[in-house]
């Protein structure tokens, strides 16, 4: 930790688009219900894969969630982290002069980009020839317009807008920009989160290396079989501390930190002692011990080998009586950039609702992943501080740290140097 | 840049397809060739580029690097990875036998942080790896993200820049982005391609709008003992986004003069400029902010994209080498300031400023 002590950084406004759920108070819902977003994939030709079940988000209409947004000019995902920006900041209570005003950072996660636009250039490369590519479609394509998309729809000049496409951790890059752009003083706001639409070539890549499920996704389960692709966006509005109390702001959680390494080891294996060191990473940053997590939302794929590895590291961390340990991708299915983003908005509800949501799709816990998952009912539970984990292709990987704030006060905080281990 | 060369050459058979006959290639560059054949076998061109260019920039650290990889960290942008992968990859399973008969050793080439995932692993770099996107003025955002990361004490020492690579596919969107009458001006009646020898003369393009590629990374440390003499300081990093492209000249102006300001200089400490030289019309916007911004009296203007083409995401990385090249030529430039700027046609402009400290970029 840096010798100044930084201005707490707290989440005033939600987004989520998803498919268990449109909307803060839908996804909300649907979380508490242990609700499950499998079902077959509509949203390209599945002949010939033999299961197609994903978890698709099949009510989204850009005409009622968005205001100011081209939308013919933006791809899906883009659409999805616009409409979810501009939940976060209706949620968050800010009006868009207001925001407009002050400087702002808008980061916006992604593993695919516009994946879906490049399903479709492919497809008319291979039928009709490339020089038939719609040019409205290439136009889309560019990964950064995500980023680019949630600020036009809110209107927003003064921003450093980036899309930060470090695949499955990647809302959580998202987060934890904010948080160090809201501590330098460099920005008023940050919306950060993450966003990817369903597309052909991730699923093709995912069911060929043996990871999809036929029906669902059942994390930590004996009988688990992969993931589920999913699609969606999660965004969170961050402010300082000092200014969400000015403006009277609910105050869902404060960011407490994060921690971010790669394992430098493998394409896309996961490494046990890499994804250990992040977490302790993160508790370093957020100091915090270990013994005082509450609840780790995991990264939990869902994969033989994702559960496994990185239940050995929690464990590694957190000892042989690790806290409750759960996967929203069990509702979720894989959402990509999006994934974390979306844990991250579960993380800050739970949080500030007292609950904890559940693994569901559960039926025996695997006794190599041995942890409490919560397993298909969401249980009351005060939260004072809760772990998110991101584990990435390329080794990217990304751990954030929630926790309660009430009435100004940070809950369960013991602000003592930590032995970093 | 010191000879002035333009790499422009005549784009290879291997680039099957690709709708442009010349293009600014780096010169002989075949990833197994310059990498060995071990870890090779499925490496896109994008991974390949970066990995060496980090692994050039290593060479230079003395004897830091293996002490330091822990924390050593990476930061990379893009516009959308390796298009060419992600295309074919997606091909392969529209056209196989079976939807899922692709190569899955290719499957982490389609996704957008290969390049830096790769060069971690190749370099043994275990510090925070991040992988940025934002159009051509995606080096402004790699910039102060690792400025950031530093500030915040979550690594000391970071290699930051940008890949590009040259494909078919990327050229076929960017010709699709140029003019969306393409199609009909190229295509006969019966929607036959009409291409032929004289494509770039037909789309009005001189060396100057040639597609480029290519990695530049510069070693971003704080000042200590036994350090390579610094080439420069960075400043600040200001950006912002247009609605409407007639305002990015007055929003590039507000950005340098944050930047300026926010650093205590005036216009007559800035040594040089270098632009992006986007295409019109945000070329003229840029040239029109600095004009004012300047007086009139613009300082030297630095242009790497005469030579090395549109390297998209990559433009400001190059741009800032080409910087750091000349001004490690120019004794009156140590102690003065320099700018770079950059417009993207999708609506993010900014600058980034530095202080130039004389060291021989050699």
């Amino acid at each position: 930790m840096s010798v100044h002590a930084p201005q707490p950084v707290v989440v005033t406004g939600l987004g989520a688009v998803s498919s268990i759920g449109i909307g803060v108070q839908a996804f909300r819902q649907g979380l508490r219900e242990g609700r499950c977003g499998a079902k077959p994939i509509e949203a390209f030709d599945v002949s010939g894969f033999e299961y197609a079940n994903g978890c698709e988000v099949t009510d989204f209409d850009p005409e009622q969630l968005l205001e100011r947004l081209p939308v013919h000019e933006f791809g899906r995902a883009s659409r999805f982290a616009a409409a979810a920006a501009r939940m976060a900041v209706r949620d968050g209570g800010f009006t868009t002069e207001a925001l407009r005003a002050a400087p702002g950072l808008v980061a916006v996660g992604t593993t695919d980009g516009e994946s879906r636009d490049l399903d479709h250039l492919a497809l008319v490369q291979v039928t009709e020839g490339p020089e038939h590519m719609r040019p409205e479609v290439a136009r889309r394509v560019s990964a950064g317009r995500l980023s680019l998309a949630a600020a036009r729809e809110l209107r927003l000049e003064n921003v450093e807008a980036v899309s930060v496409p470090t695949a499955c951790a990647a809302g959580n890059y998202a987060i934890g920009y904010g948080l160090d752009a809201l501590q330098a003083g460099d920005v008023d706001f940050a919306l950060c989160g993450g966003a990817d639409a369903l597309c052909r070539k991730t699923f093709a890549g995912f069911y060929r290396l043996g990871t999809i499920a036929p029906e669902r996704c059942q994390p930590f389960d004996a009988e688990r079989r992969g993931i589920l692709t999913g699609e969606g966006a999660g965004m969170l509005l961050l402010e300082r501390l000092d200014a969400a109390l000015a403006r009277g702001a609910h105050i869902y959680a404060e960011v407490l930190g994060y921690g971010l390494n790669c394992d430098a080891d493998h394409p896309v294996a996961p490494n046990e002692q890499s994804i250990a060191r992040c977490m302790s990473l993160a508790l370093a940053d957020a100091e915090v011990r270990p013994s005082q997590i509450d609840l780790i939302s995991a990264h939990g794929t869902g994969t033989k080998a994702n559960d496994v590895t990185e239940v050995a590291a929690i464990r590694q961390v957190f000892g042989s009586c690790p806290p409750r340990t759960i996967s929203v991708k069990s509702m979720l299915g894989h959402s990509m950039g999006a994934a974390s983003a979306l844990a991250s908005v579960a993380c800050a509800l739970a949080i500030d609702e007292g609950f904890i949501p559940p693994t569901i799709n559960h039926v025996t816990t695997d006794p190599a992943c041995p942890i409490d998952c919560v397993p298909n009912q969401s249980v009351p539970a005060e939260l004072n501080i809760v772990l998110n984990n991101a584990l990435a292709f390329g080794g990217n990987n990304a751990v954030v740290v929630l926790a309660r704030h009430r009435n100004g006060h940070r809950a369960g905080h013991v602000p003592s140097p930590v032995p970093f281990v | 840049m010191r000879a002035a060369r333009s790499t422009a050459t005549a784009v290879p058979s291997q680039f099957d397809g690709a709708p442009v006959s010349r293009a600014c290639l780096v010169p002989d560059f075949e990833p197994r060739e310059v990498l060995g054949r071990k870890g090779t076998r499925s490496m896109d061109r994008a991974t390949a580029l970066a990995i060496t260019a980090v692994g050039a920039l290593l060479e230079q650290l003395p004897g830091a690097h293996a002490a330091a990889s822990e924390e050593m960290a990476l930061v990379l942008g893009t516009s959308t990875g390796s298009v060419a992968s992600i295309m074919s990859f997606t091909r392969d399973s529209l056209t196989g036998n079976k939807p899922f008969f692709v190569e899955p050793g290719r499957f982490p080439n389609t996704v957008m942080n290969c390049a830096a995932g790769h060069s971690a692993i190749w370099h043994r770099l275990r510090g925070p790896n991040v992988t940025l996107a934002a159009g051509r003025s995606t080096g402004l955002m790699a910039l102060n993200y690792a400025r950031r990361l530093q500030c915040r004490g979550r690594a000391r020492a970071v290699v930051c820049g940008a890949v590009e690579e040259f494909s078919s596919e990327r050229a076929w969107l960017d010709w699709h982005l140029a003019s969306p009458s393409h199609g009909e001006r190229l295509l006969g009646e019966g929607g036959e391609r009409l291409l032929g020898e004289d494509d770039d003369r037909l789309l009005g393009k001189d060396d100057e709008r040639l597609l480029g590629e290519g990695c530049a990374v510069v070693m971003l440390e704080p000042p200590h003992p036994g350090a390579n003499p610094p080439l420069a300081e960075l400043m600040a990093v200001q950006t912002g986004m247009f609605a409407d492209a007639e305002h990015a000249g007055e929003l590039l102006v507000r950005c340098l003069e944050r930047a300026m300001g926010t650093t205590g200089i005036s216009s007559h400490d800035v040594w040089a400029v270098a632009p992006c030289d986007a295409p019109e019309p945000l070329g003229e916007q840029e040239r029109a902010a600095l004009a004012e911004v300047f007086l009139g009296d613009v300082p030297l203007s630095l242009s790497a994209g005469r030579l090395l083409g549109d390297t998209s995401a990559a433009s400001v990385a190059f741009q800032l080498a080409a910087l750091l090249a000349a001004a490690g030529d120019a004794p009156d430039a140590n102690g003065r300031y320099a700018l770079l700027t950059s417009t993207d046609a999708d609506g993010v402009v900014g600058c980034a400023l530095v202080r130039l400290a004389g060291g021989d970029p050699a």
